[in-house]
């Protein structure tokens, strides 16, 4: 039994092989990819991934004496479907710079100091209305080594599961009125503008945080659509 | 603006269900894993999908493990791969797949690996039955820096009779479907490299 569903927008994803980004040429097909019908093994998942592997605390901007050091804010993430329907329950992997623009990762060289109190990752569960807060600390901007003046804008990365296969999604979200972003050759590799605003988090008014932190929110939407496929 | 009829007053504006249906949205656009994927996320025996709750899956251990290129033949270092997989008897634990209540309860089916230094990643996990319809394979899918999106491909079994009539298997050029196929270097030992571009490139689907 195979199953067919409607192809995505090319105009909404981002180009394989982007310009002044080196690595591109090297690591994306030549052939085209291959179209095929859909079988259980895309329309099943790990959506219970979180059993395999361990949670981490969506409080990563530390307390009192470690509290990291950066503007801090809450990140009031939405995970939705294409009907528009919460996914709750679904694994969201997060990780992002710290206020000075450095990664904990052995390849990040050292342009920008290590902040002893922030790591910088997440791992939560959406709640039933695929709700999901972060405290954190505002990322700092950071260069890219291709020594042409590349600086990618604040940003946040996240690896999210939804229920099936097809709807394993890896993205970035970035923060509104950032200079950096217009020059950004990830952001800009997505041809569409209406869906490169879509990746660009809502400031919105603080409400009760006792630190006034600033309050972002932002909504995914993953592949795939409330109905289940028709049984074989 | 519609105007709200008798027929509609005092009921809700409109039903959570039909609005959803109305209203369908774009998914969001994907952006490359980059060069920062925290280690952490690569669990220790997270790459084992032989045990799960401290139990042993049903079926035969076998091995799956290979090395990722790029197309200068440069291995790939930090390069994170997922499998997802049935289990022995061909069964996804998962609501949509008919059979799952059958599905063995000590198998869970997903993984996750992340080469090293000389581009190599290894899986240990247990023998898929077949799937209605399909020959017994193993779903991967790649993830690294400069790749904007994710790359899905399918490993098959040598030597199984079942590869010629799989749906997916077909959908692929007769020439190169032999790159879907793990060599078996040693019993229950699986070879499957990974070619992202050029010579030998392996396909990759477009879903």
């Amino acid at each position: 039994m195979t199953y067919q569903i409607p192809a995505r927008n090319e105009r909404t994803q981002p180009i394989r092989i982007v310009p002044g980004y080196p690595q591109t040429p090297w690591r994306n097909p030549k052939q085209p990819l291959i179209k095929r019908a859909l079988t259980l093994s895309e329309l099943t998942g790990p959506a219970e991934v979180a059993k395999r592997v361990k949670l981490l605390g969506g409080d990563i901007a530390g307390h009192g004496e470690r509290q990291a050091i950066g503007q801090l804010m809450h990140l009031r993430l939405r995970i939705v479907d294409e009907d528009g329907s919460p996914v709750g329950g679904t694994m969201v992997e997060i990780w992002q710079a710290n206020g000075a623009g450095r990664y904990i990762h052995p390849n990040d060289d050292e342009h920008a100091p290590v902040d002893q109190n922030f790591y910088g990752a997440a791992r939560l569960l959406t709640d039933d209305t695929g709700a999901i807060d972060l405290r954190t600390v505002k990322p700092g901007a950071y260069p890219v080594p291709t020594k042409d003046g590349w600086w990618r804008p604040p940003n946040i990365h996240f690896s999210l599961f939804g229920k099936v296969w097809l709807s394993r999604l890896v993205t970035q979200m970035y923060f509104p009125g950032e200079p950096l972003n217009g020059q950004d050759r990830i952001l800009n590799a997505v041809p569409d503008a209406q869906a490169r605003e879509r990746l660009v988090a809502r400031l919105v008014p603080p409400t009760g945080d006792p630190h006034n932190a600033l309050v972002f929110e932002h909504q995914i939407v993953l592949r795939g659509r409330k109905a289940t496929p028709a049984q074989p | 603006m519609k105007k709200r009829t008798a027929a509609t007053r005092g009921k809700p504006a409109r039903k959570p269900g039909k609005s959803a249906a109305r209203q369908r949205l774009v998914p969001t656009g994907e952006a490359t894993i980059g060069p920062f994927f925290p280690p952490r996320y690569v669990d220790a025996g997270a790459n084992d999908l032989t045990q799960f709750d401290d139990h042993k899956a049903a079926g035969e251990v076998i091995e799956i493990f290979g090395v990722v290129r790029q197309e200068d033949g440069a291995p790939l270092d930090n390069l994170v791969v997922e499998i997802w997989q049935a289990d022995a008897k061909g069964i996804y634990r998962h609501p949509a797949d008919p059979r799952h209540r059958e599905a063995d309860s000590r198998f869970f089916g997903w993984g996750r690996a992340a080469t090293d230094r000389e581009g190599r990643y290894a899986f240990r996990t247990i023998r898929p039955g077949a799937p209605r319809g399909r020959a017994r394979h193993i779903n991967v899918m790649v993830m690294f820096s400069g790749l904007m999106r994710i790359l899905k491909t399918t490993m098959f079994f040598t030597g199984e009779g079942a590869n010629e009539a799989d749906p997916v298997c077909k959908a692929v050029p007769k020439a190169r479907r032999h790159l879907l196929v793990a060599r078996e270097e040693a019993h229950g030992r699986y070879r499957f490299d990974l070619k992202l571009r050029g010579e030998h490139e392996t396909p990759f689907f477009d879903d």
